[in-house]
């Protein structure tokens, strides 16, 4: 448990010192802010770029278009980010040998891990509340029409995708030797679900789901319960990838 | 006591057979050479020690507990010098100690003390900027001040000197001479050297398995060859004594330069001879040594 809290706060330090922490806060701001702008000013910019003549109507923007533009910008945006940001977290450190030091001070191999994944799920976490909050803020003063519903529980969903993605990369960092071997790896995974997506009758558990469906969630298509399968299966599923990923790591060769 | 202890050691990396057998006693309070050549599996032994790699077959005991591959239960009687020493750059010298003390489990305020302690010995006192634009050398340094953090009964160090300048080199070999009372060293090094100027004991690493091992003085004995060196104040004087020595003992091996004549026998007693022969010519040389062999020499021999 010492050990646990000791690399986590050199992991910290490191996320400030490597400036990780800031390009994730900046990115998911920026994201934040994009969303509702984005939506507002869509259909006011279009008319403007058509050619003189042509007369286009646009919906009225809502708060549905604001999240939507969220949901989607860190679903992809977001999460590349993340991937990539974290993807050498643990793999630079194996090649380097900075772990060597402190691993023949007694620094528990599992402390390592643990750490690792908390300190990334912790600045994940931070970086979605910076977007949320900052959309959610715009969107009502934008759009101050209450048609969007339990947009924090279809935040919770993507949420939860991404901690699980993190989970997957940590697990296969420990496999391999390179950052983007991790990398790959993770992107293998995430092809695999979206294949088995395809079947219908899987979708209801595929983690993947929690990641697509939510504004569905939002515009009412589905209702809360409707994934409670797959939030079940992502959220075991994490723990799972992480204790795999300390006793992958406690054998592995240094 | 040994502190720490190498039985039956095999390790292959793929069809290379790096360790074959190895045995090897470190008692404590020795600095203890590890010698061999590049590859010869130095750094493996160290990784196995270190509970780093896994042993293919034998034991490692340390302090009396045997080592087990993964855990790191061990290594509190440890501090490891990894040959290249790797940092996190964004850090400053303190706070890196002070993240090693606190693995280690010291206590908060000995933390401080101890660093300041260690950065001195090492000579890193000064130093507060970041470890990124360290030279090679104070990287070193401040690896013998981590490796120490721990009060560690057993320093490993591998191939601390290999990488440096000269004056880097005598600096680090002080350091770690300067530690004989207070923890056991083991280094590894090809630098032969190094391991005449600090060490008391030595172990040549060949074939995977040690072909030479004890105290320096023992293996010096023990191969120490009937050879004499005899410097004269001239060279006539010494072609004179070459002469008549030639006359008394034919089959005697002499090699003469100048005023120095080598002479080597067969003869157990070939030292008293000379001496007898000195008195009864009166002749008095300038010096008169038994020549020991150096450990390059015996090295040449061993891992041929």
């Amino acid at each position: 448990m010492i050990h646990f809290v000791v690399f986590f706060k050199k992991e910290t330090k490191e996320s400030i010192r490597t400036y990780a922490l800031l390009i994730m806060a900046v990115v998911f701001a920026v994201l934040g802010i994009m969303n509702p702008l984005v939506a507002k000013l869509t259909p006011e910019l279009i008319p403007k770029l058509m050619p003189e003549g042509i007369n286009i109507t646009m919906p009225e923007p809502s708060s549905l278009d604001s999240w939507s533009q969220f949901f989607k910008n860190i679903q992809q945006m977001g999460l590349v980010v993340t991937m990539l940001v974290f993807s050498g977290s643990l793999p630079n450190e194996v090649a380097k040998g900075t772990l060597i030091n402190l691993l023949t001070k007694g620094l528990s191999r599992r402390a390592v891990i643990f750490a690792k994944y908390a300190a990334m799920a912790a600045i994940w976490t931070l970086s979605m509340a910076i977007s949320l909050v900052v959309t959610w803020t715009y969107t009502i003063y934008f759009f101050p029409d209450g048609k969007a519903q339990h947009v924090l529980l279809a935040a919770f969903w993507l949420w939860t995708f991404g901690a699980f993605l993190l989970a997957v990369m940590l697990c296969a960092a420990t496999l391999v030797v390179s950052s983007y071997g991790s990398l790959l790896i993770s992107g293998a995974a995430v092809v695999t679900l979206m294949i088995l997506n395809v079947i219908p009758a899987v979708q209801k558990y595929n983690p993947l789901s929690l990641a697509g469906r939510n504004m569905d969630l939002v515009t009412g298509n589905i209702g809360p319960a409707s994934l409670v399968p797959a939030l079940i299966i992502t959220l075991v599923a994490i723990p799972l990838l992480i204790l795999l990923a300390a006793q992958k790591f406690a054998k592995k060769q240094l | 006591m040994n502190i720490l202890e190498i039985n039956q050691l095999y390790k292959a990396f793929g069809r290379k057979q790096v360790l074959n057998g190895l045995d090897m006693a470190v008692p404590e309070g020795s600095i203890f050479g590890f010698v061999g050549r590049n590859g010869a599996g130095k750094t493996t032994t160290m990784k196995i020690v270190l509970g780093l790699l896994k042993a293919d077959r034998g034991t490692v005991t340390v302090c009396g507990e045997e080592v087990s591959y993964g855990a790191t239960k061990t290594n509190r009687h440890i501090g490891y010098l990894p040959d290249v020493p790797e940092f996190y750059g964004y850090m400053r010298p303190r706070e890196y100690l002070q993240l090693c003390g606190e693995i280690a489990g010291l206590p908060s305020k000995h933390i401080g003390e101890r660093s300041d302690e260690l950065l001195s010995l090492v000579g890193l006192g000064d130093a507060n900027r970041k470890i990124r634009g360290f030279s090679g050398g104070m990287k070193q340094r401040l690896g013998i001040a981590q490796a120490l953090m721990g009060e560690p009964r057993l320093l490993i160090c591998d191939e601390p000197t290999s990488a440096l300048d000269p004056l880097g080199r005598r600096q680090i070999l002080d350091i770690l001479f300067s530690l004989k009372s207070r923890t056991t060293v083991v280094f590894s090094t090809h630098i032969l050297s190094d391991v005449e100027r600090i060490c008391d004991r030595v172990a040549v690493l060949e074939g995977g398995r040690l072909v030479l091992s004890g105290t320096i003085a023992q293996i010096r004995k023990r191969n120490r060859s009937n050879s004499y060196c005899l410097r004269f104040s001239s060279s006539s004087t010494a072609r004179e004594f070459a002469g008549s020595l030639k006359l008394q003992w034919p089959a005697v091996k002499m090699d003469r330069e100048g005023s120095t004549l080598v002479i080597t026998t067969e003869d157990q007693n070939g030292g008293r001879v000379l001496i007898d022969l000195l008195a009864a010519k009166q002749v008095v040389p300038e010096s008169f040594e038994v020549m020991e062999p150096s450990l390059e020499s015996l090295f040449a021999e061993v891992v041929q």
